[in-house]
């Protein structure tokens, strides 16, 4: 039992880190960046770079954080600001993204899945049961980025402004705030927390070009219903994530996988703002 | 060129430059039927396999075999006097990808013959194409038995030769009793837990759980919650080649899991890629690199002369692949032509003395085989256990022939 419910906290951190990075564009630009995925590739790719090197899994962190703000602000100076005024075509325009990225990819590194050692190994003792350690890492991982956005947000003046922007871009935009500016640093940090989600997914599991798209559409459907709150999300991440796992458990892992989905759907359709409040 | 103004002159004039463009055509027509006929000189052998997806993790060794294969017969002269090439495509490790890898090479590319591994479900959409398309297909993968096509052999081992072996051992020499069957859900998953289970019954042991995940999928999570809690004796994995053994392993360890672990679908390549969670694994298969014959001996350092660097360890689905093409040639040799309806019966009448030994698939479609019982040691090295000689594959295709 204990088990189980530790599985429901670690998915949950795991899609709240995957999704955080889509919730921050999705809140300031109003648009869903289908690119996410590709994003979560690079950082994927950053860990077996970082690995190939020499260098450890660690270094895989800062460089996938590197990697997609430089590739993050370059997306959104070429493809995204032109698309100010055409929310629909951007959306669009970051699909096509997401696909040339993950060709580009496939260019540079081969078709075929690359595995990459977990940092750390084996399972620790927690409360009278054995747990996987890296499980658990990512729980702290999930607070990390949910405190140093939350700062970002609540402490800074920029988080100010993002704040001002997300709540009626064209009032700020009145009141002196340069949106413009707020777009892209937000778009840079969305695509970094998406390459650094992308780093951390990979000790569990396999990096191959594609890696991101399963994951497009869970953290869609978890933005979706979070609006532009980070709390929602949390909110969201467990419950829906914690569906996911207990059906997968206890019923089977074909239909677990469909519960996000399924779940956010019913959702949205009897209470349209979602976990938000309002 | 400047013409007088003379309309017959004019004619004539105009005449020219169409003659001159019609000759340039019968030219290139002839040149293109000069390099056809070339090119139908050379014989192509399709390795339809997964270059993506899965298989991806094992799939460059497998290329690897088929292509020394091809360079050494060329050498002495290709089959039947022709050069041999091959045409690598990609299935996807899936049967979206093996229906457009499949039309591709049969259709399109007009290849001589199929021979390549591939996961069941690529098999399974591929076979109604081999059938359409009457080409002799060696399918060189282990793979969980009953597959029957007019146009396939397999070269590869079935349930009947390789379960035992892991369930005997437990049984004996670790005392188990209660096995906890994990798989890839699909034909091979299945087929192999099916018979490992109906083995383990007849055996006295008992199956606590039974469980599988799509062959994409690589969250483990849930599944192993019920191992732990269910505390099995000993664990049977069955999943795709590739990439499942590797994140199930992965996360298997992460959890802390140690009783005994024999994976049914594991090779020596993919344990190597491992590296420390493959350490206790059991394996049970038709080769090892440790196989102490000439003929392992010739064919490793050839690999590693070819390749050098960049060699991937062959194992137990890349040197049947090897052994498949030299089975090809003979049977070629043996129908004397290149015609399907001569070869196919032709494949079931050749051996071929390779690195597992002499392999002939005259058992309904099948090859009887040596197959050894191993245990991944912590340097990565693979330690053979038991090996039993000639394991009859049993009735596979008993209505075909």
């Amino acid at each position: 039992m204990l088990n189980v419910l530790l599985d429901v906290v670690t998915t949950a951190a795991m899609l709240f880190i995957v999704s955080a990075g889509l919730l921050i564009v999705f809140g300031v630009m109003k648009i869903v960046n289908f690119s996410h995925g590709a994003f979560l590739t690079v950082g994927g790719y950053a860990s077996v770079v970082a690995t190939q090197l020499g260098l450890g899994w660690w270094w895989g962190l800062p460089l996938s954080l590197v990697c997609g703000f430089v590739l993050g602000g370059a997306v959104e100076w070429l493809i995204v600001r032109p698309l100010y005024a055409r929310p629909l075509d951007a959306i669009l325009a970051t699909w096509g993204l997401g696909i040339i990225l993950g060709q580009l990819i496939t260019l540079a590194f081969g078709r075929g899945v690359q595995m990459v050692a977990s940092p750390i190994e084996g399972a620790v003792p927690v409360l009278g049961t054995h747990y996987s350690a890296y499980r658990l890492l990512l729980v702290v991982a999930a607070l990390a980025v949910a405190l140093a956005l939350g700062w970002l947000l609540n402490g800074t003046r920029l988080g100010l402004q993002t704040r001002a922007v997300i709540m009626n871009e064209g009032l700020a935009r009145g009141l002196g705030i340069s949106s413009a500016r707020v777009r892209f640093l937000t778009f840079c940090t969305g695509a970094a927390l998406a390459a650094a989600a992308g780093c951390l997914i990979t000790p569990l599991s396999s990096v191959d070009p594609n890696m991101g798209v399963p994951w497009i559409v869970g953290a869609f459907m978890l933005v979706l219903v979070s609006g532009a709150s980070l709390v929602s999300l949390a909110v969201a991440s467990i419950v829906l994530g914690g569906a996911q796992v207990l059906v997968s458990t206890f019923v089977d892992p074909v239909l677990g996988g469909l519960m996000i989905a399924v779940l956010a759907a019913l959702l949205l359709r009897f209470r349209p703002e979602g976990f938000a409040r309002g | 060129m400047k013409s007088p103004r003379s309309t017959r002159h004019e004619d004539r004039q105009s005449h020219k430059p169409r003659t001159s463009y019609a000759s340039a055509l019968a030219l290139s027509l002839c040149a293109f039927a000069v390099q056809a006929t070339y090119a139908a000189e050379s014989v192509k052998i399709g390795v339809p396999v997964g270059l993506s997806g899965a298989n991806s993790v094992v799939a460059p060794s497998i290329v690897q075999s088929a292509q020394l294969a091809v360079d050494e017969i060329n050498a002495k002269g290709g089959i039947l006097g022709r050069q041999v090439t091959l045409e690598v495509a990609d299935d996807g490790s899936g049967a979206a990808g093996a229906q457009k890898a499949f039309d591709s090479l049969i259709f399109d590319k007009k290849v001589d013959a199929l021979i390549s591994a591939e996961t069941s479900a690529a098999r399974n959409a591929g076979l109604p194409i081999v059938s359409r398309g009457k080409v002799p297909f060696v399918y060189t993968s282990f793979y969980e038995g009953r597959s029957c096509n007019r146009n396939m052999y397999v070269d590869g081992w079935v349930p009947d030769q390789q379960v035992a072996p892991v369930v005997d051992y437990f049984m004996n020499h670790d005392h188990a009793k209660t096995f906890f069957l994990i798989g890839s859900d699909y034909a091979f998953g299945r087929g192999m837990l099916d018979f490992t289970k109906a083995y383990i019954e007849k055996k006295g042991g008992k199956v606590i759980g039974n469980e599988y995940l799509p062959m994409d999928g690589s969250d483990w999570t849930s599944i192993i919650s019920k191992l732990q809690a269910a505390k099995p004796d000993a664990i049977i994995t069955s999943t795709a080649g590739g990439a499942p053994n590797v994140t199930l392993t992965k996360q298997l360890r992460a959890a802390g899991v140690k009783v005994p672990y024999g994976n049914l679908a594991v090779d020596e390549g993919t344990a190597k890629s491992m590296g420390a969670d493959a350490a206790g694994i059991f394996m049970s298969g038709s080769y090892v690199t440790s196989i102490d014959s000439p003929a392992n001996q010739a064919f490793l350092a050839a690999m590693k002369k070819r390749f050098g660097n960049d060699l991937k360890t062959p194992n137990d689905l890349s040197v049947p692949e090897y052994e498949a093409v030299y089975l090809y040639k003979a049977a070629v040799e043996k129908a004397g032509s290149f015609d399907s309806a001569k070869v196919i019966p032709a494949l079931a009448q050749v051996s071929f003395m390779g690195p597992r030994g002499t392999i002939q698939m005259d058992k309904q479609r099948h090859a009887p085989l040596t197959m050894y019982l191993s245990q991944v040691q912590p340097d990565g090295s693979v330690k053979v256990i038991q090996s039993f000689s000639h394991l009859d594959p049993g009735a596979q295709c008993p209505n075909l022939k």
